[in-house]
Formats: structure tokens, sequence, C-alpha cells
């Protein structure tokens, strides 16, 4: 399948500030990523582990240190690029009320990529109309302002806008933030049906790891900046090869109390990016580590095909159930 | 549905009859809607020709001919008032617009252009605050020679960094809003980030802080001409009136009082038309002062 997005190696560090000070802190590390025609990616970790930088970063709202990226093989770098792809990519913002300017009516709104980007509209009120029942909301919310939708009224809003110019690419920064459980079916029920219908390539960021589960094809986890593990969603579920994924799987809450695990459960706060632990970052969180993980930081390597993962210890997809035993020697 | 969908500056619905609602507000807009009318036609309410001399007439009390009196050169006092409205308000209306417009201006570019532009933008907006106002309009009146297009040019100049710093202060708030980093996502240009999305939403303390900077022009333009170094006599300025009537205090007091009433009730009106206007398009800040 043909590649719509691809990231190699790409960091992003901020500057720490402080007077003449050029320390810089570094929020992703070589993060290389891609996204296939009609595919749809999930971004997962916990908060601060650098995926809505990843987003932004994409999008050309935070400039990268080091590494390239690329859509539908143009690359992307220059101002000139992004104005580019900006036409051919859409993000969607956590915050779906925030994201609307609040002056302006949704009619307005949902038309304004057309206006930004010079395409032909001849009659708002029609295309407008059309975006509308596209995301299944009734013409008269055309009229309103973004402070009297509710919040799955602005999500739906969101996504219109995103699809107006139909991009090759969908960012979504949790899609479901915010919402009620009926309504983030509804949304999620949304997105299948329209990458369904226009082919869309998604990047989903989340933490609900149930909406990668109903959507995602690959999951991707971040821990501090770094992929940890990256795999076919239903692989990685069903056989975690990081111990950072397991115990993220493990701290899903589940209905029955005997399968829970709390032998896998994380144990500590994530650790601060200004004070990065030495070795393998999650060592002092994880329940598998040993002298080795304190020593030496862990390469991201294969563990079965199309999984990748940064572990000592990782569960290689090949080993039968009983030689799980033999990595712990 | 059309100017929903076109509307790109919709207003915001009811202020005015939030503002009828709020009793400050009320009497600002009472007080300042008469002396408005009163600047606008002043030509034809004004019973006399307010720089007609009578000196036979001089320093008359109120009477039937003349409803507030006359001063030491017999001209009529409330027709002197009234043209003294037009160019109160004329002077404070047009200095304090050049000087919104260019704060405005210099404002959103400081808050939304380069880090650069920003940094010598700010300091000449600081060196200009710097600035003792009553000291640096002597120093400029004396170089430029006292008038109005002097008096309005030193109002400009010593009113414009405070609303600058405003809206460069409100512009950098919103520069980091999601909405803000959402029309970048999708493409927008700078101008249209500027026009479009942040005008709208930084103007409104910007329209308070110019109601309640009117009176404040209003007292400098009086407190000037008092001083004989802003509007040259015989034009009728109410702070030449002032002046005119203080020499005579004790011979006809009605002449500073008469002058006095309408300087008070204006300064009372923007003011309160201000707060009103603060308290309705802001109910969170209700209390909070800007500038």
């Amino acid at each position: 399948m043909k590649t719509v997005l691809d990231l190699r190696d790409v960091s992003v560090d901020l500057p720490l500030g402080g007077f003449l000070s050029r320390a810089r802190l570094p929020i992703l590390l070589d993060v290389s990523l891609g996204i296939a025609a009609g595919e749809s990616v999930a971004l997962v970790g916990e908060s601060g582990s650098g995926k809505t930088t990843l987003a932004r970063a994409v999008m050309g709202l935070q400039p990268i240190s080091r590494g390239t990226m690329s859509l539908d093989d143009q690359p992307l770098s220059t101002a000139a690029d992004f104005t580019r792809m900006r036409r051919q990519a859409a993000m969607m913002f956590q915050d779906a009320t925030a994201s609307l300017s609040p002056r302006l009516t949704v009619g307005y709104l949902i038309t304004e990529p057309f206006r930004i980007h010079g395409q032909p509209l001849a009659d708002p009120e029609t295309t407008a109309r059309d975006l509308l029942a596209m995301v299944g909301l009734p013409p008269a919310i055309a009229g309103r302002y973004p402070h009297e939708l509710s919040g799955g009224q602005a999500r739906r809003i969101g996504v219109a806008r995103a699809l107006a110019l139909k991009p090759r690419l969908l960012i979504a920064d949790e899609p479901t933030a915010g919402l009620d459980v009926s309504v983030q079916a509804e949304v999620l029920n949304l997105l299948s049906d329209l990458r369904r219908d226009m082919g869309l390539a998604y990047l989903i960021i989340t933490h609900n790891l149930a909406l990668v589960r109903h959507v995602a094809d690959r999951v991707v986890v971040l821990y501090l900046g770094r992929v940890v593990e990256q795999g076919p969603t239903a692989q990685v579920f069903a056989k975690p090869a990081h111990p950072y994924t397991a115990s993220l799987i493990a701290a899903e809450p589940k209905p029955d109390p005997r399968q829970r695990r709390a032998d896998l459960a994380i144990r500590g706060e994530v650790p601060s990016v200004l004070r990065r632990p030495s070795g393998c970052e999650f060592h002092a969180r994880c329940p598998l580590a040993r002298d080795l993980c304190r020593r030496v930081a862990p390469a991201l390597a294969s563990t079965g095909p199309g999984r990748m993962a940064r572990c000592h210890f990782a569960v290689t997809t090949q080993q039968e159930q009983g030689e799980e035993h033999a990595v712990e020697n | 549905m059309s100017s929903a969908v076109d509307g790109a500056n919709p207003v915001r619905r009811g202020i005015g009859r939030a503002l009828v609602a709020d009793r400050m507000g009320l009497a600002g807009l009472v007080l300042v809607v008469a002396f408005l009318m009163m600047a606008l036609l002043a030509p034809w309410i004004a019973p006399y020709d307010p720089i007609a001399l009578d000196v036979k007439a001089r320093f008359q009390p109120p009477s039937a001919q003349h409803w507030a009196g006359t001063d030491h050169l017999g001209r009529d006092l409330l027709s002197r008032i009234i043209w003294g409205a037009r160019l109160a308000l004329g002077i404070a209306m047009t200095s304090i617009g050049i000087a919104g417009a260019i704060g405005l201006i210099l404002g959103l570019i400081a808050g939304h252009g380069p880090r650069w532009l920003d940094g010598i933008l700010v300091l000449i907006f600081d060196s200009m605050s710097s600035l003792p106002m009553i000291f640096f309009a002597l120093a400029v009146i004396t170089v430029l020679g006292p008038g109005t297009a002097t008096l309005i040019f030193v109002i400009v100049l010593v009113s414009f960094p405070a609303y600058a710093r405003l809206i460069r202060t409100q512009t950098l708030a919103l520069t980091q809003a999601d909405y803000i980093l959402a029309e970048r996502a999708m493409g927008a240009g700078s101008a249209r980030i500027i026009l479009i999305h942040l005008l709208p939403n930084v103007i409104g303390p910007l329209v308070i802080l110019i109601c309640m900077d009117i009176p404040v022009v209003i007292m400098l333009e009086a407190g000037l001409s008092y001083l004989n170094l802003g509007v040259k006599p015989p034009s009728p300025s109410w702070g030449n009136i002032l002046s005119e009537g203080y020499n005579a205090l004790r011979q006809a007091p009605h002449v500073v009082l008469v002058a006095g009433v309408p300087l008070v009730l204006a300064t009372l009106g923007f003011t309160f038309l201000g707060e009103g206007l603060r308290d309705v398009l802001d109910p969170r800040g209700a209390g909070r002062r800007w500038g």
C-alpha cells in the first residue's frame, strides 16, 4: 500500500529558557512512523509522552530539530511545504469547542477551508448544508455560534471542517475527549464510515485503549517521547511485547475482577523529561527490570512480522507461551 | 441563513438591551447622547453667536434672555457651552480615535508578529508611557505652538501606547489559543488570522478603555486651555470659559459654575458608559480595570 505520511527519526526539542542558556529539552526522540492510504494508526501513551507534540510537528505548528517528514512523497520542511500540505491534511484538536473561532457562525467556520485555499465556493449555504448533512447535523445549526453548541455537536463540526476539502490524512487528537459514551460511539462510527467512503488515512492520538481497539489498524506506543512498541492492533493487545504496553493494557478498567493483574500494574509516576532515567527509561517502573536495564538503553528491535519493541526482554511473537520464562534466565 | 454563512463579523446580540438594563450604563448613555446631540446641533440650538461681544451686558447673572448669564465680554454663556461641547468632543473623539487605531494596529503587529519586532515596539510603548503626560504636553506645545492640531497631536502621542499594550497582551494570549492554532493548521495566513480571528476578539476591552479615556482627554484639553496652552481664545473651549471666569470669580461666580457643570457631567457620562459597557461585554470581569 502507498505510504501517505512518512516520518523518519523525527526529534523535537524545546529551549529550556534562562538567560543566554542554550540548553534544550528533548520532547520527541527519533520517532519513525509510516501511515498507508486508508490506514488508521493510533498513537498511545500517558500524558506528557509527546503525542500531541508529534501531531503539531506533522502539521508544521511545532518545528522539528532533526529528522525528515513527507506527505505523499512531498517533503515537509519549509513553510511553503506546510502551506501546501495543509490543503491535504487536516487536524482535529482535543478541545473541539475551543478550536472554533468564537465570534463566527458555524456556517462560516465550516466553509472557511474553501476560503483559505481559494477553492470555488459558489454557494456557501448549500456547501454548509451538505457538510452538516455529512456529519449528521441539521442545516439550522449553520446560524449558531460555537458557545451555543454541545460538545458532540462541536466535535462533529470539527470533523466536517477537517474533511471539507477531502484531505488525504486526518490527525485526530483525542477525538472522544469530553464526550459521553453514546456520543463517543457516534463520533467513532462517523469516522469509520468516512474512512471507508473517502479512503482517508488516520492518525489518532489517544490514551483511550477502547478507542484504539475499535478504530486502529496499527498502534504505536510512545513513552517519554520514544516509540517503545508498534504493531498491528489485534496482535499488540493479544500479546504485548513491551512491559509498558502490557501495563497500559492491564491498567484498563475491567468489569471482571478476576481478570485484573496486580503484578503488571505500573508503579510510580512518569519520570520528568528534565531528568531522564539512565539505561532503559522505563526501568524504574518496570516489573521486569534488571541491572542491564539500568545501565544499557535498549534499541527498537523487531519482535515479529510488522512488530517492533524497545526492550531487552521483549516478548517475541515467534516464542511459544512456555518459552517466555527462558527470558528470565 | 445567508447572513449566517457570510457573516464574518457577527455582532454580539443584545448589547444595547443589556446596557439599558444596567442603571449606570443607562445614565452614561443618556448623558453621552445628550452631549453628542449638543455638539452636532450646536449651530441650531445655540441661542446667540458664541463670540459676539456685547460689553454693555457683561457679567449678567442667569436670566430669561441669557439662561446661563454672560461673561466678562457680554458673550452668552449657554451658547459658548454648547459650542464648547462641539470643540471638546471633537478634539477628544478625533484624538482618541486616531490613538485607538494606531494602538490597535501596532498592538496586533507586536502581539502576532516576529519576536524582534515585538521587542522594538514594546520598547517604544514603554518609553512613550514613561514620559509624564503634562510635562511632555507642555514641551511639545512650546515647540509647536498652541492650537487645536498640536493638542490632538499631543493627545495621540501620550495615549496610543496604553492601547497598543492592551491589544498586544490580548493578542499574545490568543495566539496560543486552540482556535488560532486550528486556523494555522488549516492553512490560514497571517492576514486572515489577524483580521478575521484576532481583531473581533481583542477589540472589546479597547472600546471600553477608549470610552473611559475620553473624559480624561476632555479634562486635559480643558486644563491646557485653562493654562492658555490649548485652544486659542476666543474659541469657546470649556477650559477657556473656566479660565476667564476664574479671573472674575468674586464679581460673577456663575461663570465658573456654568462652565464646570458640563465638564463634570461629560466626564461622568463617559465614565458611566465605559463601566456599563465593561460589565455588559464581560460579565466575568465585573469590577476589574484594564490599563
